[in-house]
């Protein structure tokens, strides 16, 4: 087994009286595309702001490596080597898509206001370098042709594979992808299947949310399930399938109806996992 | 003792008129996040109308109050139609247009008061006789009475409309999520509307309190009063209709006993030090609900 | 630990095509030389000016000139960094009171009071910022006006500036040529800045801070420098100021004056420094060509802000790429990248 890049211990996080986040540990190996999933509002997204330092956790844990991310601020990370992409899509949508990504490789820079305003060799070779960064991580995620567009005026799928190369662009360690199918058709998100793929092959470990069944059990090395802020498993994405506490979380059972009722959305992942069984199969 | 209770009135006399005039931005920004600039202007014509009522007409205090608030509603309606009704149908506005369009609207507004009335300041003809009363060691005047009685009955009346009619509930729903209220049938430009005429006419009866009081009407008094106001309106959370109120009588307090402490010079500061500290300590403002980042 | 080679390079061949620009222009000597001599050529032209143009006109394109440095560094704050500033005038106050006791009461020399001036308004700017690290918005924008008002009332109540009386006495030092050189050098400076990693970082800013942040980039840190580099331009503005109309009251600095310098800043569109040139000009030039009116003109100047703003919400240059629309003008051929739809939106 190769080593833990991303290691949560006992992870809690409490909004006053609601426990978003209960006790989680859960780790991501180096090289491996780890998946999280569960039903909504299971606290999935939270994880990911608690690693990206958005949130505090009350207590536990977060280890990144041999270094622990407690207190580490959060525009420091993506020069520690951890990038993002956000549930509903962030980007800087009145700049161009080469300004996006440009800003992406922000950590991979030095320069400040003296070599803005005097424009002296080091910054003048440094811009060139992040653009030439920039232009690589666009062509990557087959957006160069559009560098110049503003990223307002892309369609939706292009939108979230500009948000993947401005966070390729920093170069990191550990890939954040919160619900990179969300919105897209089966063409798309096959395609974008691959683009993880890809990404995993140049050295990146995936970590990511999604509820596309299909695209889980198709790409994940390995599986965690979180509902109501506590993980209920952890394996293969084989083992989780057939998982009976996860089967309950999702199709809910009769002893369990007090508490479903209070769930607001269920019918939508219970078709997913139905697709992913059949896909599985084949 | 005594000298404490003294300030207290004449704080809180004061300070009810820039709660009057506070409501009005924290209801238009409870509803539409604008700053409306323009309200103090709508005070100033306030103030005017009542002089103007009392001058020709002979009006007695109650007409000039209603008056006052009857030609302010409809001045603040005009407003809302020609300055910001048409930059919010327009997508392309963001709400810098806006506030720049609300300038517009405040220049404009105390340009043509100059223009109709000259820059001088005018005193406020006597309208009864002033009469003060010993309440506890401080003695209390009818004005006072008045500016703190009609500002209280207002206050509760807009309380008890927003409370327990429809159009307030209506003005509560659009406040939390303007769409979907939209989609719950509630008629947004006619909520917006009245949300501006109610607003108005609250600064209308403010205005005139405050000519009387001051003894006092001219074309820029619209400016400081309605910066304080604004203030006064953040300082409590803007949006909050208490939260209006509590910030107008903390300002006026405090203007009060900066007076008291002989630092008269200083008064025009210490609403804005006071707003500045507070929010350092309580970014949202002391009633106001704080915004939990998204992500 | 073995490091892994994650860089994703090597997946495609394509790097952008190199500029067209002879090799020689690119040594930053050249360049330098270059600015200078357009510096020169700056001078020479407007001291040939003032001796055609009639007084009046020329102390009218003085005053733009001054109000351009003033309000570029409003757009920085406002347009580029997305703070709503609401008090910007109190720096050029800052800016102006501390130039003026420079060179009246310590007898320094003039350049060197501009260039405290700045610096002083500079750190009353990362005062200021640092509100910022908890205030977003509307509630920003009400503590920077407090902020001004406070600076107004100080600046009446100190004895170092002579209170309500006004500082007089300074000495005129400022003559046209003088503020074309420092504005297009302004203009200069502010246009390297935003074309760059930290100007960059300043407009991820503005439009998305939780995603800046996850980029890497420290916000407040950029926060704070926008409302220092911001004010240190107001500041030096008013050191021009004061020593051309040569008195000066804190009532020159108030509200109003934050308001107007807003307002050349939205009018011409905010975020973009020619739509702030543009803007500055048009409101420096309109009350004077409105002077006929005399009464009326700011009744018409108030109500041109509200039919500018329902027209035109972006700006008079909102939306309009002024490198794209230049070279179309003269027929240059296209931009290397295409550019779909980039008119009609707004900021």
């Amino acid at each position: 087994m190769s080593e833990t890049i991303l290691d949560l211990q006992d992870v809690t996080l409490r909004f006053g009286g609601l426990v978003a986040v209960d006790g989680v540990s859960m780790d991501v190996r180096q090289g491996e595309i780890r998946a999280l999933i569960g039903p909504n509002g299971a606290g999935k997204s939270t994880i990911f702001n608690l690693v990206t330092g958005v949130y505090r956790p009350n207590q536990g844990t977060i280890r990144f490596g041999e270094r622990s991310l407690n207190g580490v601020p959060p525009h420091r990370l993506a020069g520690l080597g951890i990038a993002r992409t956000f549930q509903n899509i962030r980007l800087f949508s009145s700049l161009s898509l080469m300004e996006n990504v440009l800003i992406g490789a922000h950590s991979r820079g030095r320069s400040g206001l003296a070599g803005a305003v005097f424009r002296l060799p080091p910054f003048r070779q440094e811009e060139e370098n992040l653009s030439l960064q920039a232009w690589e991580a666009l062509a990557f995620m087959g957006l160069d042709q559009k560098a110049g567009e503003l990223a307002k005026n892309l369609p939706y799928g292009e939108q979230r594979r500009l948000e993947i190369a401005r966070a390729l662009v920093s170069q990191p360690r550990l890939l954040l992808l919160d619900e990179p199918a969300a919105g897209m058709n089966p063409q798309e998100k096959s395609a974008l299947m691959e683009t993880i793929r890809r990404i995993r092959d140049t050295g990146i470990t995936v970590f990511l949310i999604e509820h596309d069944m299909r695209v889980v059990m198709g790409i994940s090395d390995r599986v965690a399930v979180l509902n109501y802020g506590k993980k209920i498993a952890d394996g293969l994405p084989a083992e989780v399938r057939e998982d009976a506490g996860v089967i309950e979380a999702y199709l809910g059972t009769g002893g369990k109806r007090e508490r479903r009722r209070t769930r607001p959305v269920v019918a939508l992942p219970q078709v997913a996992l139905e697709g992913g069984a059949g896909h599985a199969g084949n | 003792m005594a000298q404490f209770l003294q300030q207290m009135v004449n704080g809180l006399a004061l300070g009810s008129i820039y709660a009057l005039i506070a409501l009005g931005y924290t209801m238009v920004y409870g509803i539409i996040a604008l700053i409306n600039f323009a309200y103090g202007e709508i005070y100033m014509f306030g103030a005017f109308t009542g002089l103007f009522l009392v001058l020709t007409w002979k009006a007695n205090l109650y007409l000039a109050i209603f008056g006052a608030m009857a030609f302010t509603t409809v001045l603040g309606l005009v407003v809302e139609r020609v300055a910001y009704r048409p930059l919010r149908r327009s997508r392309n506005a963001g709400r810098l247009s806006a506030l720049i369009s609300a300038i517009g609207a405040s220049i404009f507004l105390s340009t043509l008061m100059v223009l109709l009335h000259g820059p001088a300041t005018t005193g406020f003809p006597t309208l009864f006789q002033n009469r003060n009363f010993v309440l506890g060691g401080a003695s209390i005047s009818l004005y006072q009475i008045l500016i703190i009685g009609v500002s209280a009955l207002l206050m509760v009346g807009l309380d008890l409309f927003v409370r327990y009619t429809k159009t307030g509930r209506a003005m509560r729903a659009l406040s939390q999520d303007a769409d979907a209220a939209a989609l719950m049938g509630v008629n947004t430009d006619l909520m917006i509307a009245i949300t501006f005429a109610i607003g108005s006419a609250l600064a209308g009866a403010a205005g005139v309190l405050a000519g009387i009081y001051f003894n006092a009407v001219q074309p820029y008094m619209g400016l400081m009063a309605g910066l304080k106001a604004f203030a006064a309106a953040v300082l409590g959370g803007i949006g909050s209709i208490p939260g209006a109120v509590v910030g107008g009588l903390l300002i006026g307090l405090a203007e009060i006993m900066g007076v008291a402490a002989k630092l008269s010079d200083w008064k025009d500061a210490f609403a804005f030090a006071i707003l500045i500290l507070v929010l350092l300590v309580k970014p949202s403002g002391l009633l106001g609900r704080s915004i939990i980042k998204k992500v | 630990m073995s490091t892994v080679d994650n860089s994703v390079s090597g997946a495609v061949p394509g790097a952008p095509a190199p500029r067209r620009q002879p090799a020689w222009l690119k040594l930053w000597p050249v360049q330098a030389l270059l600015f200078l001599a357009l510096l020169v050529a700056v001078w020479a032209v407007t001291e040939a000016l003032n001796l055609v143009i009639p007084a009046y006109q020329g102390q009218i394109l003085l005053f733009t000139g001054i109000n351009v440095i003033i309000t570029l560094g409003l757009n920085l704050i406002t347009g580029v960094t997305g703070q709503l500033s609401l008090g910007h005038a109190a720096f050029m106050a800052i800016g102006a009171y501390a130039a003026a006791i420079c060179t009246v009461s310590l007898h320094l020399p003039f350049a060197l009071a501009l260039l405290l001036g700045g610096l002083v308004a500079a750190l009353f700017g990362v005062v200021l910022g640092f509100p910022t690290l908890r205030l977003s918005g509307d509630y920003l924008a009400i503590a920077t006006l407090g902020f001004a008002e406070i600076v107004r009332v100080v600046n009446t109540n100190l004895k170092i500036t002579n209170g309500a009386i006004g500082y007089y006495g300074i000495q005129k030092r400022v003559d046209l040529p003088l503020v074309a050189m420092l504005a297009v050098a302004a203009v200069a400076a502010m246009a390297w800045l935003e074309n760059s990693r930290n100007g960059r970082a300043m407009r991820s800013v503005r439009e998305d801070e939780i995603a800046a942040t996850a980029s890497g980039v420290n916000t407040t840190f950029y926060k704070i420098q926008a409302f220092a580099v911001g004010a240190f331009f107001a500041g030096v503005g008013g050191g021009l100021y004061a020593h051309t109309t040569t008195f000066i009251q804190p009532t020159d600095f108030g509200f109003l004056k934050s308001v107007e310098q807003l307002s050349m800043v939205v009018l011409g569109g905010m975020g973009s420094i020619a739509g702030t040139v543009l803007g500055t000009i048009v409101l420096t030039a309109a009350p004077e060509l409105l002077r006929f009116m005399s009464n009326y003109r700011m009744l018409v100047y108030g109500a041109t802000l509200i039919v500018l703003m329902i027209f035109r919400p972006g700006g008079l240059l909102g939306g309009v790429d002024l490198r794209d629309a230049v070279r179309r003008a003269l027929m240059l051929g296209r931009s290397r990248t295409v550019r779909t739809s980039v008119g009609g939106d707004g900021q």
